[in-house]
């Protein structure tokens, strides 16, 4: 994933790109292989708070970019964003505030 | 953590992966999976918080009047009400629902998606407010192009 988190007046602006086709259950049939795609994206902060807790379904773009905020961070923390995938395949990712 | 699958049109897998830490992550993809196979939104809306009565202010919703790719359509929305949860549906697609945030204290509710749009229709957002009302903002958009490739 890439990731980009800037912070400023004590919000963090995360901005993430993950790649992934996110198959749809249509597209998919019609290809004759299975759907998949990515149904949950978690972001840390430091290990230990969670940020950004989001469910997701099959509509979402493909190499889905998702950009969000949160406050509490300091210049430096690591920020670990995780996805899984509806065939359990999972792709995690570090990066630090800025 | 166990592994079962269902087959049919409601299709989830519940991986082994973990979520570190965490006192509020929650997948509603497989707390609520009846969420995620709603045709309607109002269905979807029900099946997530038990009602899809809301009211219409509080929620700044962007999107295109057209959009000109189906595949990725630029959607951005911000509330500041003080809210566990905030929810993305639309009535373009095979299914409602599009993506599902729990929030905590330090979430702050401003997000960008992009996301994929059949056909022309509505997209809504509904912040669950910690008061326990649901709060929604709608747009009705043209797709020029449909997204879900055919």
């Amino acid at each position: 994933m890439e990731i980009k988190a800037k912070l400023k007046d004590g919000i963090t602006t995360v901005k993430a790109m993950a790649k992934h086709p996110m198959l749809t259950y249509d597209t998919a049939k019609k290809q004759g292989v299975e759907a998949n795609f990515i149904t949950h994206i978690t972001a840390t902060l430091n290990d230990k708070v969670v940020v950004l807790d989001m469910s997701t379904s099959q509509f979402l773009s493909k190499n889905p970019i998702i950009k969000f905020s949160f406050k509490g961070a300091v210049a430096g923390d690591k920020l670990t964003m995780t996805w899984v995938d509806l065939l359990g395949n999972t792709e995690t990712s570090d990066s630090v505030v800025k | 953590m166990e592994r079962r699958k269902f087959l049919g049109f409601g299709i989830f897998a519940a991986a082994a992966a973990f979520v570190p830490g965490t006192l509020s992550a929650e997948d509603y993809r497989k707390t609520k999976p009846a969420v995620w196979t709603a045709h309607t939104v109002e269905d979807a809306i029900a099946k997530m918080y038990g009602t899809n009565v809301t009211i219409e202010q509080g929620v700044t919703l962007t999107a295109p009047d057209v959009a000109a790719n189906g595949g990725a359509v630029p959607v951005d929305f911000s509330s500041e009400i003080p809210a566990k949860s905030v929810a993305v549906f639309q009535s373009s697609n095979p299914e409602a629902a599009v993506c599902a945030m729990t929030l905590n204290e330090n979430s702050v509710i401003d997000y960008s998606i992009k996301m994929k749009l059949k056909q022309s229709g509505t997209i809504v957002v509904v912040v669950e407010g910690k008061d326990g009302k649901l709060y929604s903002a709608k747009k009705t958009l043209s797709v020029a192009l449909g997204g879900c490739e055919g």
